[in-house]
């Protein structure tokens, strides 16, 4: 597919990379109407004063992506899917709009050397040659003006700066008096700049094609370099005629315009649904990420309108702005402050719901005030009293990323790092919208002092896994506040296992053994120690139905010594009828509460198949002579989990084998849903049922699955892959009757039927019985207990293929 | 006289689906009794015309918990149809695996599946820790685990659980109830027990999985021998073993039979009263050879005349079904079920009413009671030297006769003596291996080839095995299984009446039991529990010759 890309800013860039990155077949065209490779505008400033050249704000653009600068595209020809420029003409199958914005100036300034917009980095260059020995006049307060005027306020050969103000406020009309007037100190205290309120230009005189002299409704302003910071608009002159515009051209939620191989993204666009043009990075990127959802048919992704996140630093302030897309202009301002710190936090309350924040100097974090729009909850004055001064983490750098400054300096110190580019490895800081940029590099920079050189340093996936321990712990720590029923904590986990005499030892060998299956890594012990005391908290129900309590006697012989006490201790068993004290009435009575007083808390554990022939009869359970089946329903409705133990729960296993006397079926089938957790074998190893278990509450959600449903991490390796035996199937190596010489040896078992090729489960590395044997071990081979039909077709101590050629 | 019916189910603590059905007097005495399995899975259908050599591996799964037993007793009735005999290798460690199986069996039965029915965990709480040292020494001078700090412990982990209101198995129990009679020391000590032996029915297992492969479920045994001959021939495994069973031994001398002298003789009353008799006849059928001699004796007992002892005789038994869901035709068309009663309650009323899974087997018409009790009446009075001093030391620190055997704590006086009798003669088993292994024996299998056998054949086993009596019967025709039946302990001891109405074992033992409140009736429990119920083993159906079980008899064994 050919995609071509007419701009040549971030969204273009974004587009074109990710385009790739996500199919890189693409043939794919960036055209940009200038002669620089993209670059971020984010960071004109930076040319403007001349500490960048443009090449150090280039932005990076996937090589394999096609650039053809200089080529302004002024016709579209939709019929036949084509682009001009003056000089040529591009094929599509897919076309992108994306040529961002214009800056609006109040005259044609075509003709005039001594006027600039501030848009790219040729009206930098100009800005730059120009200011020399010249009053200096922006109109303009916007967030990428102030930016400016502080560029050229740290300038030397600038002397003289007037900021020209309509109204009477500063960056945003919704501002406090107090913050305004902070803001002004900061600029106004060196003496060079002068902001005049309500105010605009009346008058200019030009001669040779250059102004002499402004006149403004107050002041007079000779030989000046005037800047225009006044505001944008969509760039699409060109484009007016041939797509439906308003503001912009108008784009359904995936971006597309009224054609459909036509998609415009970022500020050229207008969101129909919405009436919304993009003013930021995020906003473009999140439209671009819709457009290539909808491009590639991928998991389609609607544009949305977000919360926005604004930063500004400027020499002694910084501002912070939080908005939210329902804000309007009805509001109630609650306003802290303190003069001392020159701090500002300004909440927006409409129906005391927070629409906007905006906070000068603030200590707030903005990730909870993010939170806290978001939520729609009623706003506690008290409480945005109380939580003024904290942020422990710092200063807020990265929006995108939510990164605050105390994090940057735990990763430079953490890992030793010394540079913007390293840091990718462990943070996407300073790289999504680019703004912060800037700030992380400084953070880097100057926390470099704090790092210890003899300390050892974290790879990037020390910090990975580092974040995903951090996500694992979060969730148990909700488990705990979800569960405040029982008590038991780490703590009395330990004294529980000594008046168990249980050895540290022994639980540490299990936990690790548990990790080491569950293709964890040994980090995750901790976190799996905590877990085992939640999972002491989840009510479990084990049913036994058409069975022979092979996986209840499997499972109180649990893996490791002592771990067995698990049942007292770390698992709340509560209804087993193999174990339980109480019966008849009073066992039922149990059951009754689990299912009535904890709905969606409870896991079932399903032991043994459903007999389903002569209306389920060929079981009964409880004194009103309920069937299997009826109690499996009434079990299964509510709990939060089912696990279906051992063979027959999968599909009948022994009960159902030929001709399946009881019309026994499985778990899955009888409650007919497709979410059960299947846990297979005859018996099946605890090891795996408590590996799950733990697995459900550190993650909430299960293990990865097979199509069998059963958890990868126990069934995914093959029986005959890691078998003990293996080198000597390999050798050619094979026992040809019970007890001869090579089954003294130990040889390959697999003359003498055993299933390990068909079989897919951990027996091998797991074992039984604490690691004492496994079928194979005791010179038998496997039978493969855990596949659907095992009886049927397994079984047995002969070949699979003879057995098979028999049958036909 | 009018009585009322009480219905318990499910009962909990066994195997299975059971379901038990009291009529009671006025005064809450029990006049009649139905036990009902209440599961039908149909392994004998199953089993019908496949590989007899694939026997083994399905019946094995008629249950889990007696999952050695049915596996071993179906390869050794198929290899009785083709008469291969046994390597003497691969009967020893046949055996090997049954022993450990009786031990691990026998404590998890006492510890986890009966002991609460006389134990109050609520009322350990109150127990003094140091007083309950000295209690413990009163049954045996090195009482297992005795310290009194241990004991702190325990309480301590006790008082956790109940102050988090997490009572896990223990919840709802019948805790204060009149009928317990341990005083809190006592309770402590077989709570504390209760615990130790979560510890060590994890470990015995290993002794079965050594030659086993795995338990539940072991996967050695073929027809002709087994399989795990590298781990025989493995000095270590069998230090393992060995290992494992002295340890055991050591939990079984100084924890097991002293708690169940302790039972003893807090519920003397209860023992003397015969609560829990049922009709005294016993059936065994012995076996476990070593050094020429058997490990339990065979015989039959009737009305509890222990001086006139039958030799056992396969061919008087019969299996019935007047009672039990079934009807006398081919396989296929074999059920014959009767709903229950709109109250939920088994159709008994009338005297030819069907009401369990469960068939009737009848030795010489009558019925019997098999198990521990059974076998170790028998082999006492049959003067099996070995394990007369272990019957007479218990009676003796009992001070209790024989007779008093035959009730319901005494099932498990007579399941404790046995343990300690195997912990003790399991060695024998072992150096009996080790002698045969040293002289150049490693044979584990009898070479035979299948295509060469005959393609009819009949065969059975009869085995003892933790719970009593187990015979599996087999009719080989085209080189398939034609016909499979089995006879289980609890198929003898859970058996529904016919229509004599004569009671099974464990009806019987529940008529004239007194039950103070009709809904907590802990003691009925107590006496079904004596009996170690096995639901899954017991449901078979009979087949269409299943009433001529003597069918089965073949030419003479080897």
């Amino acid at each position: 597919m050919r995609i071509v890309i007419v701009g040549g800013g971030i969204a273009a860039v974004y587009l074109a990379n990710n385009l790739k990155k996500q199919n890189s077949h693409l043939e794919i065209t960036v055209l940009s109407d200038e002669k620089y490779p993209p670059y971020d505008r984010i960071h004109l400033c930076r040319l403007v004063d001349g500490s960048e050249s443009i090449d150090g704000i280039a932005l990076q653009l996937d090589p394999m992506v096609k650039l053809e600068l200089n080529q302004k595209i002024n016709k579209i020809d939709k019929e036949s899917k084509r682009v001009f420029s003056d000089s040529a003409m591009f094929h599509y199958d897919k076309l992108i709009i994306a040529t961002g914005s214009l800056p609006i100036s109040l005259f044609n300034i075509d003709e005039i050397s001594n006027v600039a917009v501030f848009r790219s980095a040729d009206d930098c260059e100009l800005i730059k040659n120009s200011v020399d020995g010249r009053e200096v006049v922006i109109v303009g307060s916007g967030p990428i003006g102030l930016e400016l005027l502080e560029t050229l306020n740290e300038m030397e050969n600038v002397s003289n700066i007037t900021l020209l103000l309509r109204g009477k406020h500063l960056y945003n009309k919704h501002l406090s008096i107090d913050s305004i007037k902070t803001i002004e100190n900061c600029y106004t205290n060196g003496g060079k700049i002068r902001i005049s309120y309500e105010d605009e230009i009346v008058d200019k005189v030009i001669q040779d094609g250059e102004i002499t002299l402004l006149k403004t409704k107050k002041l007079n302003i000779e030989n000046p370099f005037l800047i225009f910071g006044t505001g944008i608009k969509p760039n699409i002159e060109d484009f007016r005629e041939t797509f439906e515009c308003n503001k912009g051209i108008l784009t359904n939620l995936y971006m597309q315009s009224d054609d459909e191989n036509i998609y415009a993204v970022g500020e050229c666009a207008e969101v129909k649904k919405f009436d919304f043009v993009a003013g930021h990075v995020k906003e473009c990127t999140t439209q671009a990420d819709c457009a290539i959802s909808h491009i590639l048919q991928r998991e389609l992704k609607e544009f949305e309108l977000e919360i926005s996140i604004d930063m500004l630093k400027v020499g002694e302030f910084d501002l912070v702005e939080v908005n939210s897309p329902k804000f309007t202009d009805e509001y109630e301002k609650i306003l802290i402050t303190s003069k001392k710190e020159g701090r500002i936090d300004e909440y927006f309350v409409n129906e005391d719901k927070l629409t906007r924040f905006i906070g000068i100097n603030s200590n707030v974090d903005v990730g909870y005030i993010e939170t806290l729009i978001n939520s729609g909850e009623k706003v506690d004055i008290n409480y945005l009293y109380e939580n003024r001064l904290i942020g422990e983490r710092g200063r807020l750098i990265c929006s995108c990323e939510h990164t605050y400054h105390q994090d940057l300096v735990d990763i430079v110190t953490q890992t030793g790092i010394a540079s913007f580019g390293e840091l990718s490895n462990f943070s996407e800081a300073g790289r999504v919208c680019g703004r912060c940029k800037v700030m992380v590099q400084d953070v880097i920079r100057d926390s470099q002092h704090l790092i210890d050189p003899n300390m050892p340093r974290k790879t990037p996936e020390d910090i990975k896994r580092e974040k995903e321990i951090a996500e694992v712990q979060k969730r148990l720590d909700k488990f705990n506040t979800l569960n405040p029923r029982n008590e038991l904590t780490s703590e009395n986990l330990e004294s529980a296992m000594e008046s168990l005499d249980i050895a540290k030892s022994e639980v540490n060998s299990w936990i690790s053994m548990v990790t080491a299956n569950m293709q964890l890594h040994p980090n995750f012990e901790q976190v799996i120690e905590g877990a085992i005391c939640n999972l002491n908290k989840v009510p479990i129900v084990w049913l036994e139905l058409s069975d022979c309590s092979g996986n209840s006697e499997a499972f109180i012989k649990s893996a490791n010594p002592a771990i067995e006490d698990l049942i007292f201790d770390y698992i709340s068993l509560d209804y087993h009828e193999l174990l339980m004290s109480a019966s008849g009435d009073q066992s039922e009575s149990i059951l009754e509460d689990i299912i009535e007083n904890q709905k969606g808390e409870y896991i079932l554990i399903v032991e043994g198949a459903v007999p389903m022939a002569m209306d389920g009869k060929y079981l009964r359970i409880g004194s009103k002579g309920e069937t299997g089946i009826e109690l499996l329903q009434k079990c299964a409705k509510d709990a939060a989990l089912v696990l279906a133990v051992g063979s027959c729960a999968l599909d009948g296993g022994i009960v159902a084998a030929e001709p399946n006397p009881t019309g026994a079926v499985g778990v899955s089938e009888a409650l007919k849903r497709d979410d059960i957790i299947n846990l297979p074998g005859c018996p099946t190893n605890p090891t795996n049922i408590v590996g799950t278990l733990l697995s459900y509450v550190m993650f909430e959600e299960l293990p990865a699955l097979d199509k069998f449903n059963r958890p990868l991490w126990a069934y995914e390796g093959r029986v005959h892959d890691n078998c003990e035996r293996r080198g000597h199937y390999e050798l050619g190596e094979f026992v040809q009757e019970w007890g001869d010489d090579g089954a003294k040896k130990g040889f390959c078992l697999f003359e003498m039927g055993c299933k390990g090729p068909y079989a897919n489960v951990n027996c091998p590395t797991m074992k039984f019985n604490q690691g004492t044997s496994w079928p194979v071990q005791a010179g038998h081979g496997c039978m493969a207990c855990t596949e659907k039909g095992f009886v049927d077709k397994f079984a047995n101590e002969r070949k699979y293929e003879e057995d098979e050629s028999n049958e036909n | 006289m009018k009585t009322k019916k009480i219905v318990i189910d499910p009962i909990t603590r066994i195997e299975g689906h059971l379901r038990a059905e009291v009529e009671v007097d006025e005064n809450g005495v029990v006049q009649d009794a139905f036990v009902s399995g209440q599961l039908f899975r149909g392994i004998e259908i199953i089993l019908k015309n496949r590989d007899p050599r694939d026997a083994g591996l399905l019946a094995g799964r008629i249950c889990g918990v007696c999952t050695n037993s049915h596996f071993r007793a179906a390869v050794t009735s198929v290899e009785d149809a083709y008469s291969l005999k046994l390597p003497k290798n691969a009967e020893i460690i046949r055996d090997l695996m049954a022993m450990a199986l009786f031990i691990q069996d026998h404590v998890v039965h006492f510890y986890h599946l009966h002991a609460l029915d006389f134990v109050d965990v609520v009322s350990a709480l109150s127990a003094d820790a140091k007083l309950t040292s000295k209690e413990a020494h009163k049954y045996h001078e090195r009482p297992f685990r005795n310290s009194h700090t241990h004991y702190e412990a325990t309480l301590e982990k006790l008082g956790n659980f109940v102050k988090a209101g997490k009572l896990g198995p223990f919840s709802n129990g019948y805790w204060g109830h009149s009928y317990y009679k341990l005083t809190p020391e006592q309770n402590l000590i077989m709570i504390s027990h209760y615990l130790e032996a979560l510890k060590f029915q994890t470990n015995i297992s290993k002794a079965v999985a050594i030659f086993g492969g795995k338990t539940p479920h072991p996967q050695s045994i073929v027809v002709g021998g087994i399989t795990s001959v590298a781990d025989m021939l493995n000095p270590q495994r069998l230090n393992d073993y060995l290992f494992i069973i002295k340890e055991a031994k050591d939990f079984i001398d100084r924890a097991y039979l002293p708690d169940a002298k302790l039972l003893a003789i807090a519920y003397r009353d209860e023992i003397k009263a015969g609560v829990g008799r049922a009709n005294g006849n016993f059936l065994s059928v012995g076996g476990y050879e070593f050094d020429d001699r058997k490990l339990f004796c065979d015989g039959v007992i009737h009305n509890h005349d222990f001086e006139n002892i039958e030799d056992f005789d396969d061919s008087k038994i019969t299996e019935e079904i007047d009672r039990a869901w079934y009807k006398d035709e081919p396989l296929e068309n074999a059920i014959d079920y009767t709903d229950l009663n709109e109250d939920g309650s088994l159709k008994t009323a009338k005297n030819d009413d069907k009401y369990s899974w469960i068939k009737a087997p009848r030795y010489d018409g009558k019925v019997m009671e098999t198990g521990p009790l059974a076998r170790v009446i028998i082999s006492y009075k049959r003067k099996n030297s070995l394990i007369n001093s272990f019957v007479d030391e218990f009676l003796e620190d009992t001070d209790l006769e024989l007779i008093d055997l035959s009730t319901t704590v005494g099932r498990n006086a007579a399941r404790a003596i046995e343990t300690g009798y195997i912990c003790e003669y399991i060695f024998k088993l072992v150096s009996n291996l080790i002698q045969n292994i040293k002289y150049y024996d490693t044979d584990t299998w009898v070479k035979f080839d299948f295509e060469k056998l005959e393609k009819e054949a009949k065969g059975r086993a009869f085995l003892e095995v933790p719970r009593g009596t187990l015979s599996h019967f087999v009719k080989i025709k085209d080189a398939k299984i034609e016909n499979f039946s089995v006879i289980a302990p609890t198929t003898w001891n859970a058996t529904p009446k016919n229509f004599d109405g004569v009671r099974g074992a464990y009806e019987e033992a529940l008529v004239g039991l007194k039950i103070q409140d009709t809904s907590k009736p802990l003691e009925v429990l107590r006496v079904l529990h004596s009996f170690d119920p096995c639901l899954a083993c017991a449901v078979h159906v009979i087949n269409s010759h299943g009433k001529e079980l003597s069918n089965y008899k073949i030419k003479t064994i080897l």
